[in-house]
């Protein structure tokens, strides 16, 4: 074949392909935080249903999701958007990217879970599937180091724990931030960052995605993982030799769906929310590599007898879940966690185990003064940098929502989220000194 | 193959520079119909330029190229139908014989049939016809130049280019290729130009032989002429080799005289060279050498020398020899049984006038 | 040389000219420019201020500059003996070590990080087996660590394959008179073959050191945000296409990799004398002494079990069921090609149509660029060589950033898709970042071939275009192929622009699947298989060009032209 011709037969191939894109009449385009297995199976039940349909799928992490619908142009909106978050459902809600939807409902699903309503009382969103945070763990690993099975947060705060939990971060992971979310609003502000604290300075790792943590804890990189349920579940499906548990201090909320406004095809976007909430869509989540609760009640009885089932009483959820408190607080949350924790983890790590050496060094003697050093590094290592009342103000939150900041504001964030950093890096060597300090003083 | 239509070539004040280099200047030289052209030349003598002007690979910034009377200056170089052998040959390695024989009339778009008969004649022509099929890698060198003559050829051009088409042979092949290429362009009548650094080339094939130096045109004419008359300095001493002499032309009515202080008086025959200062080119076979007690022969004006080096040539004995402050270079046949003069002896050393000639 | 500049050529070269203009030059510019601008378009350098003030910035400033050259310095060290082995002994591992040259390059980094997870990580076979013995652990895989041995095992062979063919042009008599004089050892080492193979191993170092500044899937994939290719993307991705740190960042990147090649290019125009006066390199290679061989094979072994490594690793957790805080996998399945080969055989064709149209059209460039500067005077023409190959200096993030941005908004004709949308984007990130290496293979091609060839056939009435496509391209044929080859298989294991610029799964190549697999618990398996299937494709790939263009040598062997000087 001569060259020539090579190159015609490429752009004959090229305008073909494009043209191929062009008819997409029929296509259906779903932007969404969860994993291709998920993806995998509605797409293809779905395209099933519906000969002709071509279901695009768009991958991305939550807040890029949230990135890219709000930054499409308005021709070129994705149609169904798909995530764990409600929160994130909220933050496109407030900024007009959806549709209503109320119509589509499946009046078989109760109102509430717990009591958090399934659906947005607005209409703009429904719940398609539950979804509860918990803890998962390698019990091969457990096993090897000698650990105890955690039940609850509070447990992954001791000192044996250290070094083998992994967690991610809530601005990388809307499932993460929803986890830190139902802590926060679990314990309150500042018992809730406590914790949170003490148990990040535990952690191995604070992972880039949501799913490094089960991925680690499938492979055995780190013992403990905080995860939503479904990692866990569907990886014990999976084969893997892991456990899942739903502490009390948790929440069950709805994993969404909605139409996004100005979609291309609403129609289609219409039917697939349909086809997700009723009872062929429902069954899906029980596949083994999806494990997720339906909100359908009725999907429950084709489940396997240990799936759980927060309409039977066996997850009980002590935490009602706030979504508008955390969509109000919700890139403030992210980015005291990313601040403070994720790029200050190294610190935060060495705080932790000088804090945990010294108290087992002090344990069962009395040295007020080395107590006291002790009492200070844990104020420096684990209060939370932003007072309660400080997180409530109007134009402290404000300075984080908008959008469209120009370069002052840039500069006014930017100022704050250094000083937060260099604050807590301070805080955490510090804390570490003193906790040494107060470990010399033991002896 | 069958005789060619025979057509004229003719460049027509052809200049062509390179920025500030002048590559031709102001070349004028008209080719016969079925002639046997060279261009001979030293290299950077524009030689091989004045070749690629003709095949269209350049363009001249001044003058007109005219093939059988039409101007083809700006004719692109697949228009022409002007045939040239490389001087690499330029065979394609990716192409069989038959192949790069069969390409010019590929792109005529030829009928399949006519391809494969020409194909073979040309071939059959260079005496390759089992060849057909090879690649051109798997040919010796002097088989590889067959093929590439048998691809230009092959579109019966109407001029056909020669580059040095000797260049890359072995010397013995190298006469054997030359009466073949001489024998073939009888045969096909073709109006042929060849360029060459060799003189002895240019002067053994060619009917008439252009020489350039400098971009510049120094003479043209048969071998014969050129060797016999050169027409200054440079034709002289680049056509064959000779000794060349300063001196002072002084006029006896029709006669002339040379007076130089290598020479003494030299009588020389008619001329019309103007009196004044001259210079003369004597070959130097034309010169004899004999024994400084020898008589000397008549019709020979004579001077004593000193053998300062001898080449042993074979056929002749090539001595260098001191005259006065200058040197002369003499060519004597040698035969069987002569042992020449050695040197450091001092000789004789004969000039015939009539083969004096002033430049 | 045809003196005469002919529409044609004006035409095309004007048509080569636009498509860099729009595709490297406007993107580029683009990034640029905005981090340079404020909100109301005037010059500033606050956005600069800015990066600087977040510590996240100057710390992902620091560990990639840190990475990139630890990488170096790793990679430097597996390789220098290896090549020094090669081109100075005769010993059969010569075989051995050229294998290992290629052997890393046809795996992605991060394929190959997924599998040095699993070998060396915190829980992997290694560290269980070391804690199981010896009852210690090595933090091998642990953050930056992490990136740094899987960069530096990935990109050693640039380093080593530059080095090899440096050492191979010293003129032997330079060590001869060296050992002459009383050298010998590490001191000759030292002193006159490491000074004198400088220019070679520069141009490898500076090579790895882009190489792993752009590398955004590996970090990615061990966890670490806290580089500069990673905060960009994220920066790009999650805070959006407005946010001006971004572009800082590309701006930082650019500036590392024109550093990088300006330094290498800077050691190499000093030095030529390495080569200048190579005699014959009749320098009979040395016999390893006892314990040399001891050293190099033991050298050897060990570098090919790290090579390996991430090989076998990815090739067991394709195969395993279960494979979870244990030495080996516990059970082997197929199951995890057959999900591969239900789900996701579109992936597979993506690659090869991406990738296909991508190498094509530098192949075609690469033809009419070298064409262009070495066959006609068209005025310039060497800028767009050095336009084409500037591309090198560009990071597949950044230019993925300038494709998002100066392409935002903008519509494919005749349809309402989105052009940052559309697979075409990517086909053309993919060929604008693989011309530099498929222009420099076509212009060697064509260097090599003399230009009689391609006058003769002009000269029997062929026109231009028919003489270049019956004579200049099919002689180009091992060159261009050569081209094609290398762009084909360095875009499909490319993983940087390809994470910024695909939308759709639908429109996702393999390497983009590999990593979208690896986001859950069952896709780690099928994922694994996609990153095998992608490996035997480039490696097959490789094989075959390999093949050929051997052939193809073979072949003009027997031809006499080159030794004809006009």
């Amino acid at each position: 074949m001569y060259p020539q011709r090579i190159v015609t037969s490429w752009l004959a191939a090229l305008l073909l392909a494009a043209g191929a894109t062009a008819a997409h009449a029929q296509q259906l385009t779903i932007i969404t935080s969860f994993p291709k297995d998920l993806t995998e199976a509605y797409k293809r039940a779905f395209e099933t249903r519906n000969p002709g349909v071509k279901v695009e799928v768009l991958n991305r992490g939550t807040s890029a999701a949230i990135a890219y619908v709000r930054e499409a142009p308005a021709t070129n909106k994705p149609d169904v958007f798909w995530a764990s978050a409600p929160d994130a459902f909220e933050v496109l809600n407030k900024e007009n990217l959806l549709a209503k939807v109320a119509d589509l409902a499946n009046p078989a699903v109760p109102k509430k879970v717990g009591a958090y309503p399934v659906n947005h009382p607005g209409g703009f969103y429904l719940g398609q599937a539950l979804a509860g945070y918990g803890l998962m763990w390698n019990t091969r690993y457990m096993k090897a180091n000698r650990l105890p099975e955690p039940k609850e947060w509070v447990d992954l705060m001791k000192p044996v724990y250290f070094g083998h939990v992994a967690i991610s971060s809530p601005s990388r992971s809307g499932t993460t931030h929803l986890t830190i979310e139902t802590i926060l609003q679990g314990e309150g502000w500042e018992k809730g960052w406590q914790q949170v604290l003490m148990i990040t300075g535990n952690s191995a790792a604070v992972t880039e995605r949501s799913f490094g943590v089960p991925d680690g804890v499938n492979n055995g990189q780190f013992g403990i993982g905080l995860v939503i349920d479904f990692f866990g579940l569907s990886a014990k499906a999976s084969g893997f030799p892991v456990e899942f548990v739903y502490p009390s201090m948790t929440s069950i909320v709805p994993a969404n769906i909605g139409l996004v406004a100005n979609a291309r095809n609403p129609d289609m976007g219409r039917k697939f929310i349909a086809f997700a909430l009723s009872p062929e869509g429902q069954e899906i989540l029980l596949d083994p590599k999806i494990r997720r609760l339906p909100v359908l009640p009725a999907t429950y009885q084709k489940a396997p007898a240990d799936y759980p089932n927060p309409f039977g009483g066996k997850v009980k959820a002590k935490v009602n879940f706030n979504s508008e408190l955390s969509e109000s607080r919700y890139y403030v949350v992210s980015s005291i966690f990313d601040q403070t924790i994720t790029f200050r983890h190294r610190e935060l790590v060495a705080a932790t185990k000088a804090i945990h050496e010294a108290t087992a060094r002090l344990a069962g003697k009395k040295n007020p003064e080395a107590q006291k050093l002790l009492e200070e590094a844990r104020e420096l290592a684990f209060a939370p940098i932003v007072s309660e009342a400080k997180s409530k103000d109007k134009e402290f939150l404000a300075l984080f929502r908008d959008t469209k900041r120009d370069a002052l504001k840039t500069k006014q964030l930017t100022g704050l989220e250094e000083y937060w950093n260099s604050t807590a890096r301070k805080n955490y060597v510090r804390a570490a000194e003193l906790a040494n300090r107060a470990a010399a003083m033991a002896r | 193959m069958e005789k060619q239509r025979q057509v004229p070539v003719e460049f027509a004040n052809v200049s062509l520079s390179y920025g500030a280099t002048r590559v031709l200047h102001d070349v004028s030289v008209t080719i016969e119909p079925g002639e046997f052209f060279a261009l001979l030349g030293p290299s950077g003598s524009g030689k091989s330029t004045l070749l690629r002007l003709l095949a269209g690979f350049l363009q001249p910034d001044t003058g007109t190229i005219r093939v059988a009377g039409a101007d083809i200056t700006r004719v692109s170089p697949w228009d022409r139908d002007i045939g040239m052998v490389f001087q690499n040959y330029a065979l394609w390695p990716h192409m069989t014989v038959a192949q790069n024989v069969a390409f010019g009339l590929v792109e005529r778009k030829l009928p399949r049939a006519e391809i494969e008969t020409r194909v073979a004649a040309a071939l059959e022509l260079v005496g390759l016809k089992e060849f057909g099929a090879r690649r051109p890698g798997q040919l010796s060198g002097g088989q590889q130049q067959r093929v590439a003559l048998a691809r230009t050829i092959a579109i019966e051009p109407k001029v056909l280019l020669l580059d040095e088409p000797l260049s890359n042979l072995d010397a013995k092949l190298r006469v054997h290729m030359r009466t073949e290429l001489f024998e073939l362009q009888r045969k096909l009548g073709i109006t042929t130009i060849f360029v060459t650094h060799d003189q002895e080339e240019a002067l053994s094939i060619s009917d008439r032989v252009a020489v350039l130096d400098g971009g510049v045109i120094q003479q043209v004419g048969s071998p014969m002429e050129l060797y016999d008359n050169p027409a200054n300095r440079f034709i002289a001493n680049f056509v064959g080799t000779i000794n060349l002499l300063r001196g002072t032309l002084e006029r006896d009515g029709e006669r002339g005289v040379f007076r130089s202080p290598v020479l003494g008086e030299v009588p020389l025959g008619r001329t019309a060279a103007p009196a004044g200062s001259a210079e003369i080119a004597v070959r130097p076979h034309t010169l004899k050498l004999v024994a400084p007690d020898a008589p000397d022969e008549p019709g020979r004006s004579w001077v004593a020398g000193t053998v300062a080096e001898r080449e042993f040539l074979g056929e002749f004995v090539r001595y260098t020899l001191r005259v006065g402050n200058a040197e002369l270079v003499a060519d004597q046949p040698h035969f069987i049984g002569e042992r020449g003069f050695a040197p450091g002896v001092a000789v004789k050393v004969g000039v015939n006038p009539a083969q004096v000639k002033i430049l | 040389m045809s003196t005469r500049i002919t529409w044609p050529q004006v035409a095309i070269a004007a048509a080569i000219g636009l498509f860099l203009f729009a595709f490297l030059v406007v993107p580029v510019l683009t990034v640029i420019y905005v981090a340079f601008v404020d909100g109301t378009g005037g010059f500033t350098l606050s956005h600069f201020v800015s990066f600087f003030h977040i510590s996240l910035m100057r710390e992902s400033f620091w560990n990639s500059l840190y990475v990139a050259t630890l990488s170096v310095v790793f990679a430097t060290i597996i390789a220098v003996p290896l090549a020094y082995f090669t081109a100075r002994f005769q010993f059969r591992g010569a075989l051995l070590i050229q294998t290992l040259g290629i052997l890393p390059l046809i795996m992605p980094p991060f394929v190959g990080a997924i599998a040095m997870q699993l070998i060396f990580g915190r829980s992997g076979s290694v560290n269980l087996l070391l804690n199981d013995w010896f009852g210690f652990t090595l933090p091998i895989m642990d953050g930056l660590n992490g990136v740094i041995f899987v960069e530096a095992i990935h990109y050693f062979p640039f380093i080593l394959m530059n080095l090899v063919v440096a050492l191979n042009n010293i003129d032997s008599s330079m060590e001869e008179s060296a050992l002459n004089l009383g050298a010998s050892g590490m001191r000759l080492f030292r002193r006159i073959v490491f000074p004198l193979a400088m220019p070679g191993y520069i141009a490898g170092a500076a090579l790895v050191f882009i190489k792993v500044f752009d590398d955004l899937g590996t970090p990615l994939v061990l966890n670490v945000t806290n580089m500069l290719a990673p905060q960009a993307y994220l920066r790009i991705t999650s805070v959006g296409i407005e946010d001006p740190i971004g572009y800082v960042i590309g701006v930082f990147m650019i500036v590392f990799s024109l550093v990088a090649l300006w330094a290498s290019a800077l050691v190499l125009k000093g030095r030529e004398y390495a080569t200048m006066q190579r005699g014959y390199s009749g320098l009979a290679k040395r016999r390893l002494t006892p314990w040399q061989g001891v050293f190099a094979y033991g050298w050897i072994v060990l570098v090919l079990a790290l090579v390996l490594a991430p090989h076998l690793g990815i090739l067991m957790l394709s195969l395993a069921k279960v494979w979870s805080f244990s030495v080996l996998p516990e059970g082997f399945t197929l199951q995890h090609y057959a999900t591969v080969f239900q789900d996701s055989p579109r992936m597979i064709w993506n690659t090869l149509l991406y990738c296909g149209i991508a190498a094509g059209i530098d192949v075609v460039l690469g033809t009419a660029i070298a064409y262009l500067i070495l066959r006609t005077r068209v005025p310039a023409r060497l800028s767009l060589d050095f336009i084409a190959t500037a591309a090198l200096a560009i990071p597949g993030v950044v230019l993925a950033i300038g494709y998002l941005r100066t392409f935002r908004g903008m519509e494919l004709p005749f349809t309402d898709d989105l052009l940052t949308s559309s697979w075409l984007l990517l086909v053309v990130a993919y060929s604008i970042r693989r011309l530099p290496y498929a222009l420099r293979s076509c212009l060697a091609a064509l260097q090599q071939m003399h230009v009689s060839l391609e006058e003769a056939a002009e000269n029997l009435g062929a026109r231009k275009s028919r003489a270049i496509v019956r004579v200049v391209v099919p002689l180009m044929a091992g060159g261009i192929l050569a081209g094609f080859v290398t762009s084909f298989m360095t875009a499909a294991v490319e993983l940087s622009a390809t994470l910024m610029l695909v939308t759709a799964q639908h429109d996702a190549p393999m390497s983009y699947g590999i990593y979208l697999y690896m986001q859950s618990a069952a896709g780690r398996g099928p994922g694994a298989a996609l990153g095998v299937l992608a490996v035997a494709i480039v490696a097959i790939g490789t094989y075959l060009s390999h093949r050929l263009i051997e052939r193809r040598e073979a072949e003009k062997q027997s031809q006499p032209l080159a030794r004809i000087e006009v």
